[in-house]
C-alpha cells in the first residue's frame, strides 16, 4: 500500500495498483518507474525528420555554452535547436489538431448519413442547436425540414476540412478583435485538414528555418483545431445526441457493479458509445443477462467517451486514463469496447490476466489481442448488440479474483455553454451578466480553463485536484473537461456542496446563489471548444474588455501528456489565454523557442504559454494574471460608490 | 399555470393575501434531470431564444461590448 500511495491520490486506485501487484500484472505505473524518459527527448533536442540522424543537439548542462558551441549545435542537415524544437513542437499541435479534427469529420460524415436518413437509429435530438449552425453558416431555414437543413450544414461541416481558401467558418463566433488579429498576423486557418498538413511539409527536412514562421504555423494549425475540427464535433454532436444539461452522475471504480455485466465503454467518439447505451437497455439484452447469471447489465464510461455519456445519460464514470489498465484488474470487467485515441495497447496483456474481453471497434485503431467488431454508422445498433452480447456471454468466464473498490462519488456535469448562460437567467434573460457583474465586484476573481490528461510521471490526479483547491479557494471559478474534469469529480469538487466546503467565500457565495458547483464540468477534450465559446460570451456581454485576452481569465493543464493536449494549449493562447503546463516543458533545450513561446507571444497574441510544474505555484501564475487583467481592466480595487446630485452632475459636465 | 395565493401577516395589518411562489416545484428524476431546452417548444420559439438568450451572436439589435463594432 505504502509504495501504490505514490503513486495516486485516489484511494480506489491504490488498492488496484497493490492488487495488480499481488496478481503480477503489469501496468502504466510499473513501466514508468522502469523507462525513464529520454533525457534529449523530453526538452525538445532530437530530430529524427530525416535519414541522416536522428541527431541531438542539447545544450551542455551545468554552465553557459559559449557563442561558437551554439553555432555549432546543429543537426547534419545544418538545422538549428531552434528550428529542431520549433519542428517537434508544432509537429505535436499537427498530431493534437488531426486527432480532434478526424474526431470531427467522423462525426460530421456520421451527421449527414443521419439527414440523409441512412443512419438508423440515429436522430436529430437538438433541433435549437441546427438552427444555431443554420444561423451561423448561412443555411436557409424558412418553412424547411430539419433533414433538409441537416443536410446542408452536413455537407458544409465536412468541407471545412478540404477547404483550401478563405478561413474556417466558426471563427466568425471569436470576439471580432480576435479575429481581426488573427487574420493581421496570419494566424486566421483557411481549411483543417490544409494548416496541418502544411505543418507536416513546412517541418520535412530544409523547408520551414525560421523558429517564429513554424510557431506562427502552430498557432494557425491549432485555430483550425479548436475553432474548427473539435467545435465542429461539438456542434454536430449536440444535434445528434443532445446539448448537455445538468445531471447527476457517479465516478470512480466504485461504480462497477459486482452481481451486473460489466461493460466499460473507453476512448473519445460518442458514435457507438451512444448505441451501446441504448443496446444495453434492450429488455431481451437484459434477459440474456439474467440467463448468464447476471442481475443485469452495468455500463460504465472511461475518458472522454464516458465524459460525453456521462453529461447525456448520467451513466456511472468507471475513471480517467491512468485508471484504464485499473479497471480490468478489478476482475469485474466482463468488455471494454474501445474506439480511438489514448487507449493503452498493455489493455490486451492485462486483460490475460483476467476474463475481459477487449474489443476495438475503429479501423483507425486496432491492437493485436483484441476481437475487432468494426463500428458502421449505417447499421450502428447491430455492431451495439454484438459488442453488448459479447460482455454478457462473457459473464459465467468471471473468475473469483475479483475485488471492487468501494469508492464512488456523485457529481454534476453537464455543464454547456448554453447550459451556463441559462442558468445564469433562466429562460427569458438567459446572459452571462451575473458572472461578469461577480468578476468586476470581486466576488468571482475570474475563470480558468483546467483541462488535459493524467500522466504517468507525476502522481495521478495531484496536480489536477491541488490546482483546483487552490484556485477555487482564491474565488477562481473553475472549468473543466477530459480527464482533468475526471479527476476533481473524484476529489468530490463537482457537487454544489463543494462551494461551501472549498471554495473562497466571494465564488461560494455565487455558487450557492445560483445553485452550481465551484467545479464546472464541460465534457470531454474536444469539448474544450465549449470553453472558448463561454469566453466569447464574457467578452461579447460586455465590462471586461474587447477581447479574451482582456479577460481575468487563464488555462492550466497539469498533468498534461499527449500531443492534443500541446494543441489545446496552443489554441487556447493563441485565442488570448495565458496557458500553463505542467509535468515537462517540450522546448527547454532552446532558451530562444521558450523564451518566444513564454514571453514574446504575449505581445502578438495576447496570450502565451508558462511552465510551472509545482501545482501551487502554476494555480499562483494563474492568480497572478487574473489580477493583472483585473488590474488592467480598473476592478482590482473596490471603488467608493457615490451618489451624484445635480450641483455635482453640473459640475461634471462644466469641466 | 395556478398561482398560489399564501397568507401572511402585515404590520399594522391582520393577515394579507399575498402571490406565493411561481417556480416549478419537485425534482425532476431520471434523464430528463436539468434538461431544459425542452422547454421551447416550436422552432419561433427556439429562432427568438437565439435572438434574445443566444444575442451575442444571433441577435439583431445588440452585441454586447461589440455593439459600437462593424462586423467582422
Amino acid at each position: 500500500m505504502a509504495e501504490a500511495e505514490t503513486k495516486s491520490i485516489d484511494n480506489a486506485s491504490i488498492k488496484m495498483i497493490d492488487k495488480a501487484a499481488s496478481d503480477g500484472v503489469n501496468t502504466a505505473f510499473d513501466r514508468a518507474e522502469t523507462k525513464k524518459p529520454c533525457p534529449i527527448g523530453v526538452e525538445g533536442s532530437c530530430c529524427k525528420h530525416c535519414g541522416m540522424g536522428p541527431c541531438r543537439v542539447p545544450p551542455p548542462k551545468g554552465r553557459q555554452e559559449t557563442p561558437e558551441e551554439k553555432q555549432k549545435r546543429r543537426g547534419v542537415c545544418g538545422a538549428t535547436a531552434e528550428t529542431i524544437a520549433a519542428r517537434n513542437f508544432i509537429r505535436m499541435i499537427a498530431g493534437g489538431a488531426a486527432a480532434h479534427s478526424d474526431h470531427g469529420r467522423g462525426v460530421a460524415e456520421v451527421f449527414l448519413a443521419v439527414a440523409k436518413g441512412e443512419a438508423p437509429g440515429y436522430e436529430i435530438k437538438d433541433e435549437q442547436k441546427l438552427l444555431q449552425l443554420a444561423l451561423d453558416w448561412g443555411v436557409d431555414i424558412g418553412d424547411r425540414s430539419n433533414q433538409e437543413i441537416a443536410i446542408n450544414i452536413g455537407e458544409i461541416a465536412l468541407a471545412e476540412f478540404g477547404k483550401q481558401e478563405g478561413q474556417v467558418l466558426f471563427l466568425n463566433r471569436a470576439p471580432l478583435k480576435r479575429q481581426e488579429l488573427w487574420r493581421r498576423e496570419g494566424a486566421a486557418p483557411r481549411g483543417i485538414d490544409r494548416e496541418i498538413v502544411e505543418i507536416m511539409h513546412r517541418t520535412h527536412i530544409g523547408v520551414d528555418q525560421d523558429y517564429r514562421n513554424l510557431l506562427r504555423q502552430g498557432v494557425r494549425a491549432s485555430i483550425a483545431d479548436g475553432w474548427g475540427g473539435s467545435m465542429i464535433a461539438t456542434e454536430l454532436q449536440d444535434i445528434i445526441f443532445g446539448t448537455p444539461a445538468p445531471v447527476l452522475g457517479r465516478i470512480n471504480l466504485g461504480v462497477l457493479s459486482r452481481d451486473e455485466v460489466n461493460l466499460i465503454i473507453h476512448g473519445h467518439e460518442p458514435l457507438l458509445s451512444e448505441m451501446v447505451v441504448v443496446a444495453a437497455q434492450d429488455p431481451e439484452m437484459i434477459a440474456l443477462a439474467k440467463s448468464k447469471g447476471a442481475n443485469g447489465i452495468n455500463i460504465a464510461g472511461m475518458c472522454c467517451t464516458a465524459n460525453e455519456i456521462l453529461m447525456r445519460h448520467g451513466i456511472p464514470l468507471a475513471g480517467n486514463f491512468l485508471q484504464q489498465e485499473l479497471a480490468i484488474v478489478t476482475g469485474a470487467v466482463e468488455a471494454m469496447v474501445v474506439d480511438v485515441q489514448c487507449i493503452m495497447q498493455s489493455l490486451t496483456a492485462v486483460a490475460e490476466c483476467y476474463h475481459t474481453k477487449i474489443i476495438t471497434t475503429s479501423p483507425k485503431a486496432k491492437i493485436p489481442g483484441a476481437i475487432h467488431i468494426q463500428f458502421d454508422e449505417h447499421n450502428a445498433m447491430e455492431s451495439a448488440r454484438a459488442i453488448v452480447k459479447t460482455a454478457i456471454e462473457n459473464f459465467p468466464n468471471r473468475g473469483s479474483n475479483i475485488d471492487i473498490p468501494k469508492e464512488q462519488t456523485d457529481l454534476v456535469a453537464g455543464f454547456s455553454h448554453e447550459t451556463i448562460n441559462y442558468l445564469l437567467g433562466g429562460i427569458y434573460r438567459a446572459s452571462y451578466r451575473p458572472l461578469n457583474d461577480n468578476i468586476i465586484n470581486g466576488r468571482i476573481r475570474g475563470v480558468a480553463g483546467v483541462v488535459g490528461c493524467n500522466n504517468a510521471r507525476v502522481k495521478h490526479n495531484e496536480a489536477h485536484t491541488t490546482m483546483v483547491k487552490e484556485l477555487i479557494k482564491n474565488d477562481v471559478l473553475v472549468l473543466q473537461t477530459g480527464c482533468s474534469a475526471i479527476a476533481s469529480a473524484e476529489a468530490g469538487l463537482m457537487t454544489p456542496e463543494a462551494a461551501s466546503k472549498y471554495a473562497g467565500e466571494g465564488l461560494a457565495s455565487v455558487c450557492e446563489a445560483v445553485g452550481i458547483p465551484p467545479v464546472l464540468h464541460l465534457g470531454s477534450c474536444v469539448d474544450n471548444s465549449r470553453i472558448l465559446i463561454a469566453a466569447t460570451a464574457m467578452v461579447k456581454e460586455g465590462g471586461l474588455g474587447d477581447d479574451i485576452s482582456e479577460l481575468p481569465v487563464a488555462g492550466a493543464a497539469p498533468e498534461w501528456m499527449s500531443e492534443k493536449a500541446i494543441s489545446i494549449g496552443q489554441y487556447f493562447v493563441g485565442s488570448g489565454v495565458f496557458t500553463v503546463f505542467g509535468v515537462n516543458w517540450p522546448t527547454l533545450d532552446s532558451e530562444e523557442v521558450s523564451k518566444y513561446l513564454f514571453e514574446d507571444f504575449e505581445a502578438i497574441y495576447g496570450g502565451m504559454w508558462a511552465f510551472e510544474p509545482d501545482p501551487i505555484k502554476a494555480a499562483h501564475l494563474m492568480i497572478d494574471h487574473i489580477d493583472k487583467k483585473r488590474q488592467a481592466l480598473g476592478i482590482d480595487k473596490a471603488r467608493e460608490r457615490v451618489l451624484f446630485d445635480m450641483a455635482m452632475r453640473r459640475e461634471l459636465e462644466g469641466a | 399555470m395556478e398561482y398560489k395565493i399564501e397568507k401572511k401577516s402585515a404590520p399594522g395589518r391582520d393577515e394579507v393575501e399575498v402571490l406565493g411562489a411561481t417556480y416549478e416545484e419537485g425534482k425532476p428524476e431520471g434523464e430528463e434531470l436539468g434538461k431544459w431546452r425542452q422547454k421551447l417548444r416550436d422552432r419561433n420559439e427556439k429562432l427568438k431564444y437565439l435572438q434574445t438568450g443566444e444575442r451575442y451572436w444571433y441577435g439583431k439589435d445588440w452585441y454586447g461590448s461589440e455593439k459600437r463594432k462593424n462586423p467582422a
